[in-house]
């Protein structure tokens, strides 16, 4: 889109396209066809130039596409090239769409060969037996920068193997975007969840309802999982055991489902049902909603629309607070695994420790997005990132703030107060808590009898993954 | 004089109007997506703008339009490299498949009797195993090949399902053709394998076009052993490229999606029609003379 | 030796028999030995556990639900295009102005990658930008433009719309076929039917239909095939929901073998799929042979 970046990869893809466009038939043909030698024909990244250090060799890297273009430009173009030179590796990075990180993962793990570092968006618990445990490197950058979020250790550690099974690298918050305007025409705020739930009515009045989906995406897991936190109703407890359907968990979820089923009643369409990932955004960009939560893409994407009307009135705010607290999830979880496999584990490993000591720049190239998961990674801590991000230019000035009070205060994992295990990992792909708070608002179930389905689901997931050693 | 076209017209009048109501409801996706991958992004992601055309609406409706998502697919995502991919993979994959196919077919047409039935549906069923089910299992055999993230994977693993497929249309069309051929043929001197290339092959043309089209439909069309088995975006065919690339997170570039779409369905869909004519001619025509 | 039958046969069908039997049968036999473990995460290996994972599936709701959905996705989806392929076919086979243009709208369905015309649809029930919808709402008035109907949000109208994408697709197909059946049918059986006075509808019904019942019965055998052993379009549209209503075995398997770590039960319910369609299969190619007029 930008002239920058359609320069820079047509640096990178010049000689890709020339072989392939170019040469005759027969030519195209071979150099496609055999297996690692596009890789070094292409030569997206140079030659190797210091055969005989210790480190010289190869080294895999697949992760996400960055919702933001320029960032895995940057990455990919910029800064694993100067890694790369300066520890005489070769580093070739691959960008996947996140839907299918989970399937490109187990096809790699059934192959036995693939990437050596993989970064998934969510904690990989599923993945542990297959993965180096990285107590070491957590260790030397701990040593370095201090301890690491607590976000971070309950999103990697296993307290049964006592093992690390990732490396955190990064975390986004997932702040309430809303639009001033409507919200002050319609006196409404957004400081507690009842205040949402009186004031969905009068926004969906005003044209401009309330975006909360109950959806089988991320944006709808995220955010109800938030709520039932706000509300006391947790799945697991310190100890990774289940315990929805216990006490003030059971009593917060059920709660938390009537209050969903009101919203969606008297303040909501049944659009929510049918989201994906993108349609908060889309709505939100298209005027029609008055808040959802999401990440900044959000936000960012309606700078780069151009349409200032609506950026300059996009606020962020944290999560409003329930009867019980105010906390939300991460919206994305960087961890990095090491599979067993990998060929060059030394340099997955001194990369990983290198780029979480470097973080500052990844902070501001990814517009905010990336926090990272040791917060000393950026010298200052958080009152340095607070600065950081108070110099961003759009309107209101000092909007991003916000995120950093988020960061530090209201941001947990998936699972919390327990550890983001296998038995959440599953819970958490299969869209089982956006099906339960759908079924309720949709009259399919009573709230009690949708938190007593899901516990005993959760307990047999749970007996599955015990069987298996993991939890 | 003047009557005449006008009864060809009312002749013709229940052709149009069946065929042209089905016409317009299949092709009305592409219509949309012709109409979409032009829109500036503040046209499209407004929901009370009409969608049907381009807005603000004017005169020199173009004005409205813009070509930057198309320029963005062939700058700034490896599209051009993933066309060729397809390409290649459909053409080599259907050579692979004729080769097994054809003699396998009309072995079993001709030369198997009784088992040959037997045979002819097992090969069926064979095909009817699902790639989800196939795909985890196939990664270690790809990986230990060596063949991880290239296209020699897709190449060596499609033809599992083309030639079942093809083995078993080729089957068919070859026992349409009557013996009486061949044995005119044999009598002639020729031997089993010159009567097979001089006589039946070329007879059966429509049934190998035929066969060539659904291959190259089916390799063109999947989709999971393309995902998994590749992750360099330069090596990728467009089932996996596509949505990868232009799908980030939770932004979707409609635009550029639909124009990606677009491309090779119509050049697609036009390489079937010119076929279609000859082999429904070669139906008509050809051995039943 | 080679003209000998015996020899040339085998000989023939060895090379196709060998790949098939490498690169299918290996993988194949090594998925059922998985769907009788308890492997997890991507692993190859776990400990064996019988037909543990078959029933566990089988009384499974959701797993009842996704077989449920399998067979109602397929069968209305292939009705609704073995009645239009049979309807258009008739008509296409003549000549007419403008035909080649639209054969080539109706091919257009089936020529786009299932995939990416998949998500073509996506945008067009998109939950909010949905051209259907703006259509209904805004331009005739039919529905409520601030709560148009979710066609990927409510259990009944997802379905609806995977059976509307699937028949969408598979239609031209089976076109294609009808229109290499009509055209093999002999000239003479049309010379004839001339003579008796059958012409119009009554040849449609007594000749035309009858003649074609084996060439309908191998489109519709492929169009089961191919929506039945489909994910890309569940897949794409609605990922199996809302709230899992529009699972079939494929997507589930998906669901439960990929994204949830459970291998060993994901190609269990894989497996379920594979006697579903043989049985199928070979009802139809009996059928077919049966009605063959020779």
């Amino acid at each position: 889109m930008s002239e920058t970046s359609s320069e820079l990869d047509a640096q990178g893809t010049e000689l890709s396209r020339g072989d392939v466009l170019k040469r005759a038939g027969a030519a195209a043909f071979a150099v496609s066809m055999f297996g690692a030698l596009p890789d070094k024909a292409l030569g997206f990244y140079g030659p190797l130039r210091y055969q005989h250090k210790q480190l010289a060799g190869e080294l895999k890297i697949l992760q996400w596409a960055h919702f933001v273009p320029s960032y895995d430009q940057w990455l990919d173009n910029t800064y694993v090239k100067q890694w790369g030179e300066k520890n005489d590796v070769e580093v070739k990075i691959d960008h996947i769409n996140n839907a299918l990180l989970f399937s490109t993962a187990s096809s790699e793990v059934a192959a036995q060969s693939g990437h050596d570092l993989y970064q998934f968006i969510s904690p990989p618990s599923s993945f542990q037996k297959q993965v180096l445990p990285l107590n070491d490197i957590v260790q030397e950058v701990t040593k370095k920068v201090g301890p690491m979020s607590r976000v971070g250790l309950r999103s990697t550690y296993n307290p049964r193997t006592k093992a690390f099974f990732g490396f955190p690298d990064n975390y986004a918050p997932d702040p309430v975007q809303y639009r001033r305007s409507i919200l002050a025409e319609a006196d409404v705020n957004l400081r507690t969840w009842e205040d949402v739930r009186k004031g969905a009515p009068k926004l969906k009045q005003a044209g401009h309802p309330v975006g909360l989906g109950m959806s089988n995406e991320i944006d709808s897991n995220m955010m109800l999982i938030s709520l039932l936190y706000c509300h006391g109703g947790f799945l697991q407890d310190e100890d990774n055991k289940i315990v929805l359907n216990t006490g003030s968990s059971r009593k917060g979820a059920i709660e938390a489902l009537e209050l969903m089923r009101d919203i969606y009643r008297n303040g909501m369409s049944d659009e929510i049902f049918a989201w994906t990932a993108a349609s908060n955004n889309q709505a939100f960009l298209a005027g029609r909603l008055s808040m959802t939560l999401n990440a900044i893409s959000i936000a960012r994407s309606a700078e780069s629309s151009g349409n200032t009307g609506l950026s300059d009135d996009t606020w962020l705010a944290s999560i409003p607070r329930g009867p019980v607290t105010r906390l939300g999830n991460e919206h994305v979880m960087g961890v990095y695994v090491i599979w067993r496999f990998a060929k060059n584990k030394e340099a997955a490993k001194k990369f990983l420790v290198d780029q979480q000591l470097g973080y500052r720049e990844h902070f501001t190239r990814s517009l905010y997005y990336n926090f990272p998961a040791w917060t000393g990674a950026i010298k200052g801590g958080f009152k340095a990132i607070r600065e950081m991000t108070k110099q961003d230019t759009h309107k209101p000035r000092g909007k991003y703030t916000i995120l950093t009070t988020i960061a530090e205060k209201y941001t947990t994992n998936v699972g919390h107060p327990g550890n983001s295990n296998a038995v959440i990992d599953e819970i958490f792909n299969r869209y089982l808590i956006p099906q339960m708070f759908a079924q309720v608002a949709q009259g399919k179930t009573t709230p009690a009898d949708a938190v007593r389905d899901l516990d005993r689901e959760a307990k047999t997931i749970f007996r599955k993954w015990r069987n298996a050693g993991l939890v | 004089m003047a009557a005449e076209p006008l009864r060809a017209v009312r002749r013709k009048l229940p052709t149009y109007l069946v065929v042209a109501p089905f016409a317009i409801v299949l092709a009305f996706p592409f219509y949309w997506m012709l109409v979409t991958m032009f829109k500036e992004d503040l046209d499209l992601y407004n929901a009370q703008n009409v969608p049907y055309v381009f807005n603000p609406l004017q005169w020199k409706f173009w004005e409205s339009a813009t070509t930057k998502h198309i320029e963005f697919l062939f700058e700034d995502t490896q599209y051009t490299n993933w066309l060729v991919n397809t390409a290649i993979v459909g053409v080599v994959v259907v050579a692979i498949t004729l080769v097994f196919a054809l003699p396998a077919g009309y072995a079993l047409a001709r030369l198997s009797g009784s088992w040959g039935q037997t045979a002819g549906i097992g090969i069926f069923l064979v095909y009817l195993i699902p790639p989800t089910l196939l795909f985890l299992p196939l990664s270690p055999v790809v990986a230990r090949l060596g063949l991880q993230n290239s296209l020699l994977s897709l190449i060596l693993v499609y033809p599992s399902f083309t030639i079942p497929f093809a083995t078993w249309l080729l089957m068919g069309f070859f026992k349409t053709i009557p013996q009486e051929l061949e044995d005119a043929a044999l009598v002639d001197g020729c031997s089993r394998i010159q009567a097979l290339l001089r006589i039946v092959f070329p007879v059966s043309l429509p049934g190998i076009l035929t066969v060539v089209i659904f291959a190259f439909s089916l390799c063109v069309n999947e989709f999971i052993y393309a995902f998994t088995f590749i992750s360099s975006s330069e090596n990728r065919t467009i089932s996996s490229g596509v949505p990868n690339e232009l799908i980030r997170g939770d932004v979707f570039f409609w635009q550029s999606l639909m124009a990606a779409t677009l491309i090779p369905s119509i050049v697609l869909a036009l390489l079937y029609n010119s076929f279609l004519d000859r082999f429904i001619k070669g139906f008509t025509g050809g051995a039943f003379r | 030796m080679l003209e000998n039958r015996r020899v040339l046969a085998p000989l023939l069908i060895a090379p196709a028999v060998i790949f098939i039997g490498l690169v299918v049968g290996v993988p194949f036999c090594w998925a059922i030995y998985l769907s009788m473990t308890d492997a997890i995460g991507g692993s190859l290996s776990g400990n064996w556990v019988g037909f543990d994972n078959f029933t566990t599936a089988w009384s499974d709701a959701n797993f009842q639900k996704a077989l449920r959905n399998t067979l109602i996705i397929t069968f209305a989806s292939q009705a609704i295009v073995l009645v239009g392929a049979a309807v258009l076919s008739h008509y296409l086979i003549r000549d007419f102005r403008g035909k080649w243009f639209l054969r080539l709208l109706i091919i257009l369905p089936w020529a786009a990658p299932v995939a990416l015309g998949t998500l073509g649809w996506l945008w067009i029930f998109d939950s909010l930008f949905s051209v259907i919808n703006w259509t209904l709402g805004h331009a005739l008035g039919v529905v409520d433009p601030s709560d148009p109907p979710q066609w990927l949000g409510r259990p009944n109208l997802a379905l609806l719309s995977v059976i509307m994408v699937q028949a969408w697709r598979v239609l031209p197909f089976a076109v294609i076929i009808f229109l290499a059946g009509l055209a093999s049918i002999p000239t003479e059986v049309d010379d004839a039917s001339q003579i008796d006075g059958a012409t119009g509808i009554k040849k449609l019904l007594y000749v035309t239909l009858p003649l074609q019942l084996p060439i309908a019965l191998v489109a519709l055998l492929f169009g089961i095939v191919f929506t039945a052993a489909d994910f890309a379009v569940v897949y794409v549209l609605t990922q199996g929901g809302p709230f899992n209503s529009t699972q079939m075995l494929t997507t589930w398997s998906f669901q439960i073998g990929v994204n949830s770590g459970s291998l060993g039960a994901g190609a269990a319910i894989s497996l379920f799929l594979f006697p579903l369609l043989a049985v199928v299969s070979i009802a139809m190619l009996f059928f077919a042979r049966r009605a063959q007029v020779s």
